[in-house]
């Protein structure tokens, strides 16, 4: 249950690879080593480990287009644990290194496999996995911060605040908690001795005005082949975040998250483990099975009891039946200038009033672009800094008809050649659409303010929000060979 | 704190290190304390080149007395104890001395130093263990465990600031538990206590402390004889003193006190016969499953997994008390506590989990093994659980091996195929558990096609390679090649596939020549792997095809380059002709177009002797006598680089004048490759063979340096350096630092009037015995040299000495 050391990695461009943060776990080490008897391979030294785990995560000697002990195709990378082969009279195989990685940084531990050495156990029976999995994923998200993208600065800081951090999450190689992203801004005080036992996740209590603020946001994903022998797909994917103000050492609040009469059930709900119990039926239904239309579809009661910072409480996803936005694209090559047509049609159900909405057509393996001559019915169409890439800028609106199209021709007669990509060859090409609906889900799913209990003393402020956002939305050119995405054609 | 005795050995203690300090003040150097930690972390044993364990410790310890010094620096000083402490205090003399001057400051430290003070327990927590004073049971340990028992308890001092202390000494309890297991085997009724009445976060520690107690407590019943019921009670309500019991011999120890006892390996488990009547264990475990919710998620699954190995024991207790908690864990959004119910599922089995549970939680893996709000490393985490499912019924002996659950059927499959959009482990790991599904489905499709599922993987790889002609990057070319071997691996046997993929492959290195190495990757893999099936000879047979009909007019140099590879490698399979590679290397080298022997690149006239090398032992050699002799006799006249005509003039020698078998000895001499080292066999045909002749006139492979060569360095003649250890490790070793200055000054050499690099060594003898060595052993010496990016292997300097 125990990990054997700790590495935090930093692998910005440009610069060199280096570890920043490592901790060994000796008292832990010792039980490997014993457990291990004969077959026991030590932890090398931070230098040594960090090459050895860059040659298995395929990062060594970029510049070298084939390396033996790097990609040899009897090395299956295709799990969350990698063999680390340590050379010389001691070495031997170091096994199972979890790595993760984000952005510049790479976290990797090493879990203790408390079995016998005779035999590997199957990564699934290690419980010190799991353990390991979810400290190096709550370190990953406190280095990166409340944004999820690493500032330089703000790393360099809380890459000092590690050793205070580790201090306190894994003090001897047990992980007891994961640190917490940021620090909680409302006033808080130490927990009086009361009769109540106060939750570890909670360091201190809430003392004013009960605020609870629950927002709802749907991402919805698509990829539209225009194809009659290839089936469009979309669905969405939704999270609940809560941040709650409330007094008590462990007080109750109660979410209520309902449908619309007829709406499709919320599928693959997971739940915080703030939440205090939970009715079958809620889980029940499932997005790798048909949907039974009898299925329960609500109102979905979430009982819980919230930490001070913000968390997302559930998360669901949604099969629903129509894309929010449907679309068609066709180009054709014409010498050596590209015909485009563009169709986007947005559906009655949604909502006419957008934060934002873009168009973008991005042109790979070819010059840049030259001479534009495309026509749009509605919105602006810019040609994007680096000449690759058309934005077509839809605003706040579409027009009443709910359908715009864009029609002309582009030429790559640019000097410089633009992008590569392997996959968008030839006619191989598509259109990313971003956009964000305020006050809406395409579910339909909502918190509605008064199905929000709060049991406690003082009446809280409510705010609830929704919003739904485009993610992963692709509109393929259908007369290009557009990439095959999931197996619903094998059903 | 400390009793007057134990100040007593402190002060004893000190005067012992005082001399210590002595030999350490004279290496303290103008360097501060954060970048000698810092270097010392950084490479322990680099730094110990040059210092000693002992004063370095002893440094560390003054500082650590030294009031002046602050608490962050000393909190920086622990680190060395805290995490290489076997290398500080080697010794459980060395390592009890320590922990007795970490009490000594510990008692010394102003109660305000919270930091420095949890520190302080750590590090000694680290020494006392892992130098084996816990196991020698020193008296600074009893004392150590005392003072933490104290904290542990100090229940009255309710100030949020000495919390964290308190925490701390649970976690260190805890840790010489799970070192020492059984220690607080008799103080389990005072650890319920604690957590019981414990109302602030730090109920957490405690329950941690006492869950572990308490299953090691349970285990060591089981493993006595007789016991029953009174005694688990009687364990229960113990108050009493430290077990150190016969733990003080490692050795005896019992390995399933460190491992985990439920490892899906039921019926291994020991347990323990109570009878019906054991409820206050229930209610005990009862209570601790009611605050697990209090617990942070890490904790709460660590509880949760050391309550299913104590209800594991004990069979009495029905895990169904773990039933009001199984809707929250199965909708769990932690990967954890999801874990430890799938772990609570191997256990329990169909006792705990219904068939409608077993289905749900399939589905829900297979759910989130794609969910799009989660990690890659936790979604193939959840593939791993699929293929290692913990059935109520399993079919398979459950040997570790992966194997797909029954109800994984090829629609709930359908949710993982894999597709472009995959990053490369998830591609893979999807790609392999597609294969094992539609492996039973064409194990039942008549026709032998296999059937839509295989098509559909198929199809995907063929993309991969569409990708790859469009110059995909690297991580895409290894990734497909890598889904090319798992497939032939599951459907070699599927002959419109395999045979396809060896026409498309071969198609593909005709554009994209620099993938030969890959290429000849595969090769090997699948013909170690699946050597009946011939895939691997067919490939190889194919790619020779595509090289030698290919126009000439075309041919690049650096198509060539890798040409040769693939050839020189198809050249080591005897069943393929090697008719056709011949006449494309005569033609390349005779074509009144070609510029290559003119030209005399070395590394090419190099290549394509390796291919005539390993001709030189094709079983079919007689038939290719003449064009192998006119080729070589050819790059011996004409080739532009001396070096090459050597080689080739030897290899016509020996072609010309020896027998087959004498030709095949002398080739294959040292040169074992991917495992297939040829038959030792001696050479002579005069003596009779006897073993120790064998072993004469052998190559001898050793593991350890016999042979060193000892540079002599012009700048400091007295102090040679020794360079390189082994005969077959590159020179020059040494430093990368002094690497870097040599480069330095042959670079400013070679610019010079006189551009000569003298380089000058000793062989000399290490001293190192090997009894298969005699005196008359003959030793061949390699001497390689590297320019840049290229290496270069003389092997035409052999020399042999007795």
């Amino acid at each position: 249950m125990s990990v054997r050391a700790l590495w935090i990695i930093s692998n910005e461009k440009g610069e060199s690879v280096a570890v920043k943060y490592s901790r060994r776990y000796p008292t832990v080490e010792q039980r490997a080593k014993r457990l291990a008897g004969s077959l026991y391979v030590g932890v090398p030294e931070d230098n040594t480990v960090l090459q050895l785990l860059l040659t298995e995560l395929g990062l060594s000697d970029p510049d070298k287009p084939y390396m033996a002990l790097r990609d040899d195709c009897l090395h299956q990378p295709r799990s969350p644990a990698l063999e680390i082969h340590v050379e010389g009279p001691s070495g031997g195989v170091i096994w199972p290194m979890l790595a993760i990685s984000q952005g510049p940084l790479i976290l990797a531990c090493l879990p203790l496999v408390d079995a016998p050495s005779e035999f590997r156990p199957p990564l699934a029976s290690l419980f010190s996995v799991s353990q390991g999995l979810t400290l190096l994923a709550g370190l990953l998200a406190f280095l990166l911060g409340s944004k999820g993208k690493p500032d330089s600065e703000g790393l360099a800081t809380r890459l000092a605040m590690l050793p205070s951090v580790v201090l306190q999450v894994c003090p001897l190689g047990t992980p007891l908690d994961i640190p917490q992203p940021g620090t909680v801004a409302t006033p808080t005080v130490p927990t009086p001795a009361g009769t109540q036992k106060q939750p570890a996740w909670k360091t201190g209590l809430h003392r004013g005005r009960a605020v609870v603020n629950v927002a709802l946001s749907e991402m919805v994903r698509s990829m539209q082949y225009g194809h009659e022998h290839r089936q469009d797909l979309w669905d969405v994917y939704g999270t609940v975040t809560c941040k709650c103000e409330v007094e008590g050492v462990l007080p109750n609040v109660t979410v209520t998250l309902s449908l619309p009469p007829n709406g499709s059930p919320l599928l693959d709900v997971q739940v915080h483990p703030c939440v205090s119990s939970l009715d079958a039926s809620i889980l029940a239904a499932m997005s790798v099975e048909d949907c039974d239309s009898s299925a329960f579809s609500g109102p979905y009661k979430i009982p819980f009891s919230p930490p001070l910072e913000p968390f997302r409480l559930c998360s669901y996803t949604s099969q629903v039946p129509v894309p929010p936005i449907l679309g068609t694209y066709q180009l054709k090559d014409e010498d050596n200038q590209l015909h485009l047509t563009v169709s986007l049609k947005l559906h009655e159900s949604v909502k006419n009033t957008f934060e934002y909405c873009e168009a973008h057509l991005p042109f790979f393996n070819r010059n840049q672009i030259g001479n534009v001559e495309v026509k749009v019915t509605s919105g602006q169409l810019d040609v994007s800094k680096e000449k690759n890439m058309l934005v077509w800028v839809l605003g706040q609106r579409f027009p009443k008809s709910r359908e715009v199209s864009l029609e002309g021709t582009v030429s790559f007669s640019g000097l410089l050649p633009g992008p590569k990509d392997p996959l968008c060859s030839e006619l191989t090409a598509y259109i990313k659409l971003y956009f964000r609906v305020p006050d809406m889900t395409l579910s339909g799913c909502c918190v509605d303010q008064h199905s929000v209990q709060v049991y406690s003393s003082a009446k809280p402020r409510i705010v609830t929000s929704r919003e739904l956002l485009s993610s992963e939305y692709y509109i393929w050119n259908s007369t290009g060979n557009a990439p095959v995405s999931s197996g619903h054609s094998l059903l | 704190m400390i009793n007057k005795s134990r100040k007593e050995r402190c002060t004893k203690s000190t005067h012992r290190l005082s001399a210590l300090l002595e030999v350490g003040s004279v290496s303290i150097m103008s360097v501060s304390w954060p970048e000698r930690i810092s270097s010392f972390m950084r490479s322990p044993s680099q730094f110990m080149c040059s210092t000693t364990a002992e004063a370095f410790l002893a440094e560390i310890l003054r500082e650590l007395r030294d009031d002046r010094a602050s608490d962050p620096i000393k909190v920086l000083l622990l680190s060395p104890l805290l995490e290489h402490p076997t290398l500080l205090c080697p010794s459980v003399s060395v390592g009890e001395e320590t922990a007795l001057e970490l009490m000594s400051v510990f008692s010394q430290c102003p109660l305000k130093s919270l930091v420095l003070r949890c520190h302080l327990l750590l590090a000694l927590t680290s020494v006392l263990i892992c130098s084996s004073c816990v196991n020698s049971h020193t008296s600074a340990c009893q004392d150590f465990l005392d003072l933490l028992f104290q904290m542990a308890q100090d229940t009255n001092n309710v100030q949020a600031a000495v919390l964290p202390l308190r925490a701390t000494a649970c976690d260190c309890l805890r840790e010489l538990e799970a070192c020492l297991p059984g220690l607080l085997s008799q103080r389990l009724e005072l650890l319920s206590n604690l957590r019981q009445k414990e109302n602030s976060g730090l109920h957490q520690a405690y329950t941690g402390l006492h869950t572990l107690a308490l299953r090691n407590a349970v285990y060591l019943l089981t493993q006595r004889e007789g016991t029953g019921a009174g005694d688990l009670k009687a364990v229960l309500a113990s108050s009493e003193g430290f077990v150190w019991g016969e733990r003080a011999d490692t050795a005896s120890l019992d390995m399933s006190l460190l491992s985990a006892l439920t490892l899906g390996l039921m019926g291994r488990v020991p347990t323990l016969q109570t009878g019906p009547d054991s409820k206050e264990l229930r209610s005990l475990l009862s209570s601790l499953l009611e605050d697990s919710y209090l617990l942070t998620s890490l904790s709460q699954a660590a509880l949760l997994r050391r309550l299913v190995e104590i209800l594991a024991m004990v069979p009495a207790v029905s895990p169904t008390i773990f039933r009001a908690q199984l809707l929250r864990l199965l909708g769990t959004c932690e990967v954890c506590l999801l874990h430890v119910t799938l772990l609570m599922k191997a256990a329990f089995t169909d006792s705990l989990f219904s068939a409608e549970d077993e289905a749900f939680l399939l589905k829900r893996l297979v759910g989130l093994s794609q969910h799009p709000l989660l990690s890659t490393p936790e979604k193939l985490f959840y593939i791993d659980c699929i293929l290692h499912f913990p059935e109520n019924r399993p079919i398979s002996c459950g040997d570790g091996d992966e194997s797909l659950p029954v109800l994984f059927t090829p629609r709930l499959a359908t949710a993982l195929v894999p597709t472009l959009f995959n990053d490369s482990a998830s591609m893979l790991a999807r790609f392999k558990l597609l294969s094992l599904v539609y492996l039973e489905e064409g194990a039942e499709d008549q026709d032998g096609q296999g059937g839509r599922g295989l098509a559909y993987l198929y199809d995907h790889l063929t993309s991969l390679l569409r990708i790859m002609e469009n110059q995909g990057s690297r991580e895409m070319v290894v990734t497909f090649f890598r889904a090319c071997f798992l497939f032939l691996l599951y459907f070699c046997q599927v002959r419109c596939y395999s045979e396809d993929l060896t026409q498309r492959l071969s198609g593909m290195y005709r554009k994209q020549t620099r993938l030969a190495p890959h290429l000849i990757n595969l090769a090997d893999r699948t013909q170690e792997h699946l050597d009946q099936s011939g895939w691997a000879l067919a490939l190889l047979k194919s790619l020779q095809r595509t090289i030698t009909e290919a126009p000439l007019a075309q041919l690049t140099l650096q198509d060539l380059r890798w040409h040769l590879r693939i050839l020189a490698r198809v050249a080591e399979e005897g069943e393929i002709p090697q008719r056709a590679t011949l006449s494309f290397l005569l033609s390349v080298i005779t074509s009144s177009s070609s510029v290559l022997c003119v030209s005399g690149d070395w590394h090419l006239g190099a290549s394509m002797l390796g291919v005539c090398r390993r001709l030189l032992l094709h079983p079919s050699l007689d038939s290719l006598l003449t064009p192998l002799a006119d080729l070589l006799q050819h790059l011996t006249c004409h080739y532009g680089d001396t070096d090459i005509q050597d080689h080739a003039r030897l290899y016509y020698t020996l072609l010309t004048t020896l027998s087959r078998e004498k030709l095949a000895g002398v080739m294959s001499q040292g040169v074992p490759e991917r495992g297939r080292q040829a038959k030792v066999r001696s050479l002579s045909a005069i003596v009779s063979e006897t073993e120790e002749l064998t072993g004469c006139l052998t190559v001898q492979h050793t593991e350890r340096t016999l042979l060193a060569l000892v540079r002599l360095d012009s700048r400091e003649p007295g102090h040679p350096e020794p360079v390189s250890k082994t005969c077959s490790e590159a020179i020059p070793g040494g430093s990368p630092g002094q690497e870097a200055v040599d480069i330095e000054d042959y670079k400013a050499k070679l610019q010079s009037f006189n551009p000569e690099i003298t380089l000058q060594y000793h062989l000399t003898h290490t001293g190192v015995h090997d009894p298969r060595l005699t005196s008359s052993s003959a030793f061949a010496c390699t001497l390689t040299s590297q320019t840049g990016a290229t290496r270069r292997v003389d092997q035409g300097t052999e020399a042999e000495g007795v």
